[in-house]
């Protein structure tokens, strides 16, 4: 099949076409999917290292289905974005237990939204909304930064989070609200007012 | 909640774009790991050994491999030596089934044991 065609199939298609060997599906769709597995790992670890490494991890367990992917049963970014998150959730709690054996050591307060957002006086906009979405629940970041910056629909975050569609609205608000509460002190800081 | 917004809206329009190391290693692994591809038998693949061999493959895997295969020629060979021999139980039960005089008491289905049943 000419490669100009490839650009209109949608991704599940291509997955089939890799799985059956076409040279060129691969390449086109870890083009669309790999930018946006980087986007939300980073976003969910703040750390463009680590965020690549999953990326990387996601694709790989995508190609080793490829061969018995069931056309029907999930859209291929909703199953590379779980496995991702999925991952992101490892890495995050792997994290926790370090930072927990450490905190037995020397003696500095938990992390929590405060301290994550204290430290932003000279940040950038960007690094203020990660900074914030890192003090965020897990749940709710993940959720937020699906809806907001991925731009999925609730249903699809539904299906990523294996949680109710009502759930997904509700842990969306609730990051909303949080994340509005941790940056309400930096406006300034962001640009988004002239300081007092 | 308007910074916010605003704040979402540069996130998602400033979106990552991967290293190209990375892009390279995700292509490496899906040429790594791609299924070989099942080349289609064409027309003129149909003569010659190469595509006798094919064939007989292609036949082995519709009916669910080599030994199936052999299962199912051996029941058709054992069928048709029957019909051409017809042993004689076979043809006294195919002329009972044909004729349509004979009753079912004219048949012996089992001739070799009716005297010892009759205890003879």
């Amino acid at each position: 099949m000419p490669r100009d065609t490839f650009a209109d199939l949608p991704d599940e298609a291509l997955l089939v076409l890799y799985a059956n060997g076409d040279p060129d599906a691969a390449r086109l769709l870890a083009h669309r999917l790999v930018p946006r597995l980087v986007g939300y790992a980073a976003r969910m670890l703040s750390d463009r290292s680590e965020a690549e490494d999953i990326a990387q991890e996601a694709m790989l367990r995508l190609w080793k289905l490829a061969p018995e992917w069931r056309q029907g049963e999930a859209k291929v970014s909703t199953w590379v974005y779980r496995v991702a998150g999925n991952l992101c959730t490892d890495r995050l709690r792997a994290r926790r237990r370090r930072s927990v054996s450490a905190l037995d050591d020397v003696a500095e307060p938990e992390s929590g939204a405060q301290p994550a957002v204290a430290g932003l006086i000279e940040a950038d906009r960007m690094a203020a909304l990660d900074a914030a979405l890192a003090a965020l629940p897990e749940r709710q970041r993940e959720a937020v930064v699906l809806r907001h910056i991925e731009g999925l629909s609730n249903p699809e975050i539904a299906e990523i989070l294996q949680i109710g569609v009502e759930a997904v609205e509700s842990l969306t608000a609730r990051g909303k609200r949080a994340l509005a509460t941790a940056l309400s002190g930096q406006r300034a800081a962001l640009g988004y007012e002239e300081a007092d | 909640m308007d910074d916010l917004e605003a704040l979402f809206a540069e996130a998602k329009s400033g979106a990552m774009q991967p290293s190209q190391g990375l892009m390279a290693r995700v292509i490496a692994d899906a040429e790594a790991l791609q299924p070989r591809p099942v080349p289609l038998a064409g027309p003129h693949a149909r003569s010659g050994p190469q595509a006798r061999g094919g064939f007989l493959a292609g036949l082995a895997a519709l009916f669910g491999g080599a030994g199936a295969l052999a299962g199912v020629g051996s029941a058709a060979v054992a069928g048709l030596v029957i019909g051409l021999v017809q042993p004689s139980a076979v043809e006294s039960m195919s002329g009972m089934l044909a004729s349509t005089s004979t009753t079912i008491e004219q048949v012996e289905l089992i001739p070799d044991v009716s005297a010892l049943l009759a205890g003879e």
